[in-house]
């Protein structure tokens, strides 16, 4: 049949839909950071360096990524510092009592797996607010941590070699084993987000709930998987934390939700669902890294580089803010059949 | 968070809350119900594992410990109704004290350091607003963003606890004097509270706060200034927060630049266990200062039961969970 | 284009009834919402269903769509009785309802919307995107639309964000597609366009049940009507049995001689408000006046900018050149509040959105935009407030058991009337009406006419923008007509008449 109606409008280029991106944005704010940074010491493009930021960006990158499935989902998860904590008591403990470091991830992970559970069905089971929920468990678990610490670190007794190597080692001498981690695990979820059905509905679910429901998804696991994913995510960052500095530290993760969640914002992921990449968020914890790692080379303190951190997130959102409100409006002018 | 819906006009929705009739109006008379039997509960329930919980020495410092949050908890209350947050009070909190002790210790005047704590935290305030009215920055971000500056500008500020190098005697009483017979916290937070209850039942700014919470775009096209309104709820929220840290360093005879951590999460803990809502246009003061009253009975509990008081951060995780759990089912069941 | 002319050629009353609603019942507490309603749905025919708001037409197709359960009656599907219990039952059945608000994933393409439920995967489990393109653009293909499957969803406009969700129902395979006044935000242009794809879609065979308030488009659509009211079967026949005075008498149980009561003469008077020269994205160059006491009524096709226009006036929106004025006085650009201090109102189209604080009571949404009078030193008067509002709640004859009910259990035209009176309470010069009448029952409909009327008597300069022709017409006393963003024509009440004015907008 001849079609009813030319309606169609050509898609724009390919390097005009990349440029209109959020991730665009972020990977050139990138380059000028890394830019500026270069020319301000010498040692800052030096691979070492490189890596080593790398390496410190692992465990919000980790994290990142479940926060912002969570997000993506039209969830909130501000627990992961205090999982973060929690993770490492069970990895130190297990491996200090059966001399497994096997057991101890496998013990960790189980631990970051339930937590995300319990979240997860309070959120979408239960129904309640997940702001709420994730802040009563961010309490709960420091606390729990505290109690079963007695405020004091639980160190490794087993000097495992291969425990050290997860946090401290290098691939190929170079890349720290955390950021081979955080890579892989960012590859992967990548994948599960564009390619993978349960991706997508991550995406419906948050995007518009009704809607996907009546695709026939199942709106409250879907929710209730990303928060299990989170939680085991943030489980595997606390277990990198602990072989990193070789013991269970209460005061571990304290804030680290926060970081996570500025960088996931700063990362083009919306706070109502349905929007945003892991490409970005990777992003927004990379320029966070690069910022902070930047600052330190100059001999900038980190009291400084939080007063600076914090400062670049307002900026990043406000400028986003604005670019997004003058783009919507020159959209509006360019259609001529809106609703009016 | 998302609140997508098929909406279909007419019979169905009407008739539906019309059946609520009566309920909806009584809801949140009906919420301090359900928080107020809890109060009472949390008490006998204490009572009977400690005599001295009825004690005047333990009434007197359960209250004052509640003001401390109360304060905060009356901006925060405000802000919530007018759509926004403020995560970075703790933060501001500690340099808050900071700020105010330095300025006595190198003026040697009461007066001074207290308008300088005061004007510091407004500032804070008005600072918050600003980025998240002009700036138009997610009012969550924008105040986690103010934490982080306040958190690293307050080590910049002063490595250690600023002491009250000229003892000025007076000081000391903000915290821990009385009037008539009550500790000053407590007298001051009353009186902030029956000044921000009064401001919101019965001025244009308490009407217009819970507009523009409501719907800011109704109430922009009715006139209403809703950038003056929320800067004015993050100044007030910024000088409560600054009231507070004059008082915790009074306490403490010092500024504290680790003050205050976790202070923040305690105070929205409050808030929201007292009712008002995280998306606007709804929340009661009365709500506010049962929430703060119910978990500063907890903290106590577990002080005079002799508890670890590292519980005193796993319970308020558990009570607001199980509090906002509750309301959903009782909303749930009036609604079907 | 041109649909082919077999595909208009349709039989009159369709083929075999391919849905049966019988003796349904549903009750809310204290409402019988549906009283033993009956419908026979013909495959390859559009059945109309008709009535006022309030009558029980979104509770049938909710019913149908599995959003709610029926309390009794049956419902037979090709023959074979139906159990409908949820959603995706109503899916499963065959039964597809496009509501008003657009059930897509707006961040998602084109294509992926339309194979949401069934996404392809390869071997691996993983998404082929390709064959998720071709197999939309050929449903396109078969369906006639010319839509690119790779755009993203909510950069389409309205109108072809429904022709997707239409294609979705073709390639759910559904035998019945329910659509919810699916012309409510469509430009004449669309209209038609939709209504070659509801031709199509009943020469495929589907049935079509078209739920709407428009007379003319369901006496140009419709081969079958239902009308319901107050929850009961009116009547179920043949359109070729009907004429607009009937199917108005079985809506509303009353004859309605006039729907536009202009029960008084207006006075016009002096100037009060000057647009000069209104430059946005939207609006080239628009000027007008208005004078105290009179009523001006704005046309325009959908996209002519009205809406921008209203909204730039009162400064809600941004502008790039011109300037207002009312009784002399300029207001600043971007500043509601000014526009609002010195005497200029809008009510918007969208009450729920833009116009009421749904959890405030009738008394306080009534009082917003007045609180500066009614308070001394910041203090509310509250005594004052109550009897005003009361006075407005018995001028209207709002519909609400008390003052301090939430504003949001109250039906539209009622809120309406909310709205309307925050707007009096305040004491305007000027008031701007856009589309007051928009899903509002015909009842509501003349008591809000009758109330424009009086504000006119009252000395408002009243700037009224509709599409319904018929209240443009009696409402106005000077019409001007706005196409892609300006003034296109203006004319007075005498000279104006439908097809001048059509033609001005068409441009």
């Amino acid at each position: 049949m001849p079609p009813l109606a030319d309606t169609a409008r050509p898609s724009p280029p390919l390097w005009r839909r990349l440029a209109a991106r959020n991730e665009a944005g972020l990977a050139i704010a990138l380059v000028a950071i890394i830019v500026f940074f270069s020319f301000s010491s010498e040692y800052f493009l030096g691979a070492v360096n490189i890596t080593n930021v790398l390496g410190q960006a692992s465990l919000a990158m980790i994290a990142g990524v479940g926060v912002a499935m969570v997000f993506i989902s039209g969830e909130v998860d501000i627990s992961v510092g205090s999982i973060l904590a929690a993770a490492a008591i069970p990895m130190i403990e297990i491996m200090n009592l059966t001399g497994s470091m096997e057991l101890g991830i496998v013990a960790a992970l189980a631990l970051g797996l339930a937590i995300g559970a319990v979240n997860g069905f309070l959120s979408a089971y239960a129904g309640i607010n997940s702001l709420i929920v994730t802040l009563g468990t961010l309490f709960i678990l420091r606390g729990g941590v505290y109690l079963y610490t007695g405020k004091t670190a639980i160190p490794d007794r087993v000097y495992l070699d291969s425990f050290f190597e997860i946090g401290n080692g290098r691939l190929f001498g170079l890349i720290p084993f955390p950021a081979v981690i955080a890579l892989a695990i960012l590859a992967i979820f990548i994948y599960v987000l564009t390619r993978r059905r349960f991706g997508r509905q991550v995406y419906a679910v948050g995007g518009n709930a009704e809607v996907a429901r009546l695709a026939g998804f199942d709106v409250k696991r879907v929710k209730f998987l990303c928060f299990v994913i989170s939680g085991t995510l943030a489980s595997l960052a606390g277990i990198l934390l602990a072989s990193r500095v070789g013991s269970a530290q209460y005061v571990a993760g304290v804030g680290f939700e926060f970081q996570v969640v500025a960088a996931v914002v700063l990362g083009g992921v919306s706070l109502s669902g349905g929007i945003g990449s892991l490409v970005g968020m990777a992003l927004g914890v990379l320029v966070l890294a690069f910022v902070s790692n930047g600052l330190g080379m100059l001999n900038v303190n980190t009291e400084w580089q939080l007063v600076i951190t914090g400062s670049v997130i307002i900026a990043a959102v406000a400028f986003d803010e604005w670019k997004r409100r003058t783009r919507t409006a020159g959209e509006r002018g360019e259609r001529a059949h809106g609703t009016s | 968070m998302s609140d997508a819906r098929i909406t279909g006009s007419g019979t169905a929705s009407a008739t539906a809350t019309a059946s609520r009739r009566g309920f909806v109006e009584g809801l949140l008379a009906n919420r301090l119900i359900v928080l107020i039997v809890l109060l009472a509960v949390l008490c006998v329930a204490i009572s009977i594992g400690s005599s001295n919980f009825y004690s005047v020495e333990n009434i007197v410092s359960i209250l004052r410990q509640s003001s401390m949050v109360l304060i905060v908890a009356i901006g925060m209350t405000l802000l919530l109704i007018s759509g926004e947050v403020d995560l970075s009070v703790g933060a501001s909190m500690a340099f808050t004290g900071a700020v105010a002790m330095s300025v006595m210790n190198a003026t040697s005047s009461l007066l001074l350091g207290i308008l300088a704590g005061l004007a510091f935290a407004g500032g804070v305030g008005l600072f918050n607003g600003v980025v998240v009215t002009f700036l138009r920055v997610n009012s969550l971000i924008a105040t986690i963003a103010t934490l982080m500056i306040l958190q690293g500008g307050v080590f910049i500020y002063t490595r250690e606890a600023v002491q009250n190098h000229h003892q000025i005697p007076t000081f000391p009483e903000l915290g821990a004097g009385y009037v008539l017979g009550l500790p000053v916290p407590v007298v001051v937070a009353a009186v902030c509270f029956i000044v921000a209850w009064v401001a919101l039942a019965k001025t244009t700014f308490g009407r217009r706060l819970f507009a523009v919470g409501g719907n800011p775009k109704a109430a922009r096209l009715s006139g209403l200034r809703a950038t003056r309104l929320k800067i004015a709820a993050f100044v007030i929220t910024g000088l409560l927060v600054g009231v507070t840290g004059l008082i915790l360093a009074s306490l403490m005879n010092a500024g504290q630049p680790t003050a205050g951590r976790g202070f923040e999460l305690i105070v929205v803990a409050s808030v929201i266990l007292g009712g008002t809502s995280l998306y606007g246009g709804e929340g009661t003061l009365l709500g506010t200062f049962l929430g703060v009253l119910i978990l500063k009975v907890i903290d106590n509990a577990i002080i005079i039961l002799g508890l670890n008081q590292d519980l005193q951060i796993v319970v308020p995780g558990v009570v607001i969970i199980i509090a906002v759990y509750l309301d959903q089912v009782r909303k749930k069941r009036h609604a079907t | 284009m041109q649909p082919d002319a077999a595909v208009l050629d349709r039989p009159a009353t369709g083929g075999e009834p391919v849905l049966e609603v019988s003796g349904v019942r549903k009750a809310f507490p204290g409402v019988l919402a549906l009283d033993d309603v009956d419908m026979k749905v013909r495959a390859g025919s559009v059945h109309a269903l008709m009535g006022e708001n309030g009558a029980g037409k979104s509770t049938l197709i909710k019913i149908l769509a599995g959003a709610y359960s029926k309390d009794a009656g049956t419902i037979t599907i090709g023959g074979k009785q139906a159990d409908i219990r949820s959603p995706r039952d109503a899916l499963d059945l065959g039964i597809k309802v496009v509501f008003q608000e657009i059930s897509l994933i707006p961040e998602f393409s084109v294509a992926e919307n339309i194979a949401l439920e069934d996404l392809p995967v390869d071997r691996l489990g993983s998404l082929d995107w390709r064959r998720i393109r071709r197999e939309a653009a050929a449903l396109f293909d078969q369906v006639g639309f010319a839509i690119d499957p790779a755009a993203r969803t909510g950069d389409l406009p309205i109108s072809q964000q429904q022709m997707v969700e239409i294609a979705r129902a073709v390639s759910q395979q559904a035998r019945i597609v329910v659509m919810d006044e699916p012309t409510s935000s469509l430009t004449p242009t669309e209209i038609k366009l939709l209504f070659d794809v509801i031709k199509r879609l009943t020469s495929m065979g589907m049935a079509v049940i078209y739920v709407s308030h428009k007379l003319e488009e369901v006496f140009e659509i419709a081969d079958t009507v239902t009308v319901l009211r107050d929850g009961k079967l009116i009547s179920s026949l043949p359109i070729e049995q009907h004429d607009h005075a009937s199917l108005i008498e079985h809506m509303v149980g009353r004859t309605i001689e006039d729907l536009y009561p202009r029960t008084r003469e207006h006075t016009i008077g002096d100037t009060v408000l000057e647009v000069d020269g209104l430059k946005s994205a939207k609006l080239r160059d628009v000027s007008l006046t208005a004078r105290a006491g009179e009523v001006i009524g704005f046309f325009g096709l959908m996209g002519a900018g009205r809406t921008e226009l209203a909204k730039a006036i009162v400064g809600y929106d941004r502008v790039d050149a011109g300037s207002v004025r009312v009784e002399g006085q300029e207001l600043r650009p971007h500043n509601p509040a000014r526009a609002v201090e010195l005497g200029i109102g809008l009510l918007t189209e969208d009450r729920k959105e833009e116009g009421l604080v749904l959890g405030m009571s009738v008394m306080h949404n009534m009082s917003l935009a007045s609180l500066s009078q009614l308070s001394h030193a910041g203090f509310i008067d509250d005594r004052e407030e109550r009897k005003q509002s009361t006075s407005f709640v018995d001028r209207f004859r709002v519909r609400t058991p008390s003052i301090d009910r939430q504003v949001r259990n109250l039906s539209g035209g009622n809120q309406q009337k909310v709205v309307l009176s925050r707007w009096l309470m305040r004491g305007l010069k000027v008031i701007i009406l856009d589309e007051p009448t928009r899903g509002i029952d015909i009842g509501a409909k003349t008591e809000i006419f009758s109330l424009i009327d009086e504000l006119a008597a009252q000395g408002l300069a009243v700037l009224l923008m509709t599409s319904e022709m018929p209240e443009l017409l009696g409402l106005s006393d000077r019409i001007m007509v706005m196409a892609n963003g300006h003034v296109a024509a203006e004319m007075a009440r005498e000279d104006a008449n439908q097809e001048a004015i059509l033609n001005a907008a068409i441009g």
